[in-house]
């Protein structure tokens, strides 16, 4: 078994795009297979990372306060925060399904929140911890985020069937801001580089 | 100057020797346990068969009628393109265009371009752009969500059951044979055996010319 050995430590820099390997004695900064910039690490990772991660928290606030959706039913508006349309999925029997949203609409944007934090942190703060684990929960991050999208595709069919004259589904402000937090922290999770966590550590 | 006997692993940078694979054979990274090949079995010709069925399929799930309901004798239909135009008529343009764009252009966009490269890549065709239509589609990767889409219309069924009667149109059924497809598209492309072709056809070029 040969010593485990960090590829840039060699000088060598893997092209972001295509997976090439390059030699950087020779300072070209693109790949010669396919022409993007090349990067050791992922530019201003961790500023990038926490200024997305800081937009999407303070946008997390909106989108949970605000009506997602409004049904109007004969005149009677009667709005829907994300939570309350899980309780109403649960209260009518729907318990599955209502456990399908909460996993994709609450646990999962406010882990993705927590988790990216703890990440920065670990990365910035030259934590020790065990790389590998970092790594999958990492990996698992940049998974699960795009599954939030869920709420927001929902609603775009159910505006766009209930549209009747007495009864309507109409969107909330919230649907914007919870758009918003997905795509950000999604974001936020593409700009992370988690070999900064393997960077850190001093004994492998 | 360039080594290609080498290889790093992408998420923990650890310097590899890269294996021979077969087909069927899996490469995890020694360190950090990530998936780092995994050849399939005629990559490039299932991915060409597998573009135009998808390319085909796209239009029906994207025009054709969904869903419909029914409310005291009024009848609705909704596709994929109208539930966005329902939300741009509310006002909600910025939510309109994420639901565009994840649903209807990043899809398109990505089954033309890996039609294009395994098409080229199948009759041996070198082009100039296959390198710009390779990091592209890379990119675009992450933002298709049609089988987030697919859950949206699970939970959008099970709260309108609760409304009224609902009938389903061959655009749901397009559109399910749509995600079958662009599934198993991801599945059969081999990103690596990609970059290789595409080098080697730019080798042939430069050499013939």
């Amino acid at each position: 078994m040969q010593a485990k050995t960090n590829a840039l430590s060699q000088g060598f820099i893997r092209c972001h795009d295509c997976g090439y390997l390059v030699k950087t004695g020779n300072q070209s900064l693109s790949c010669p297979r396919c022409n993007s910039h090349l990067h050791a690490r992922h530019p201003h990772s961790l500023q990038r990372t926490s200024a997305l991660l800081f937009s999407s928290f303070l946008l997390y606030i909106p989108a949970n306060i605000f009506p997602i959706m409004t049904v109007n039913q004969f005149g009677a508006g009667d709005p829907h925060t994300i939570a309350g349309g899980i309780v109403e999925l649960i209260d009518s029997g729907m318990i599955p399904i209502g456990l399908l949203v909460l996993v994709a609409s609450i646990l999962v944007p406010s882990s993705k929140l927590i988790g990216i934090g703890l990440l920065l942190l670990c990365t910035h703060f030259r934590w020790q911890i065990n790389a590998r684990r970092w790594t999958v929960m990492y990996r698992i991050i940049a998974f699960v985020g795009r599954w939030s999208m869920l709420d927001i595709f929902m609603i775009s069919i159910l505006v766009d069937l209930v549209n009747f004259g007495e009864v309507q589904i109409i969107a909330g402000p919230a649907a914007t801001a919870f758009a918003a937090v997905v795509i950000l922290t999604m974001f936020a999770a593409e700009n992370f580089d988690p070999r900064l966590l393997w960077d850190n550590q001093k004994n492998l | 100057m360039n080594s290609t006997n080498y290889d790093a692993c992408p998420e923990c940078d650890l310097l590899l020797k890269p294996a021979q694979l077969k087909i069927g054979e899996k490469a995890h990274c020694p360190r950090c346990g990530l998936l780092l090949s995994r050849p399939r079995k005629q990559s490039i010709e299932r991915t060409f068969a597998l573009s135009i069925t998808g390319f085909i399929l796209f239009f029906p799930s994207v025009l054709l009628p969904m869903m419909g309901i029914t409310v005291l004798g009024d009848a609705n239909t909704g596709t994929l393109l109208s539930g966005v135009i329902a939300l741009f008529n509310e006002n909600m343009w910025p939510v309109a265009i994420v639901v565009f764009l994840a649903s209807i252009m990043f899809p398109l966009v990505h089954i033309s371009l890996s039609l294009l490269i395994s098409g080229h890549l199948y009759f041996k065709r070198s082009n100039r752009y296959l390198v710009t239509w390779m990091r592209w589609m890379y990119h675009l990767d992450e933002w298709i969500m049609l089988e987030v889409y697919m859950l949206g219309i699970i939970v959008a069924c099970v709260k309108l059951m609760a409304i009224a009667p609902l009938k389903f149109g061959w655009g749901l059924y397009a559109f399910i044979a749509l995600i079958i497809i662009t599934t198993l598209l991801t599945s059969n492309l081999d990103n690596r055996l990609f970059w290789q072709r595409i080098e080697q056809l730019r080798k042939e070029n430069n050499n013939a010319s």
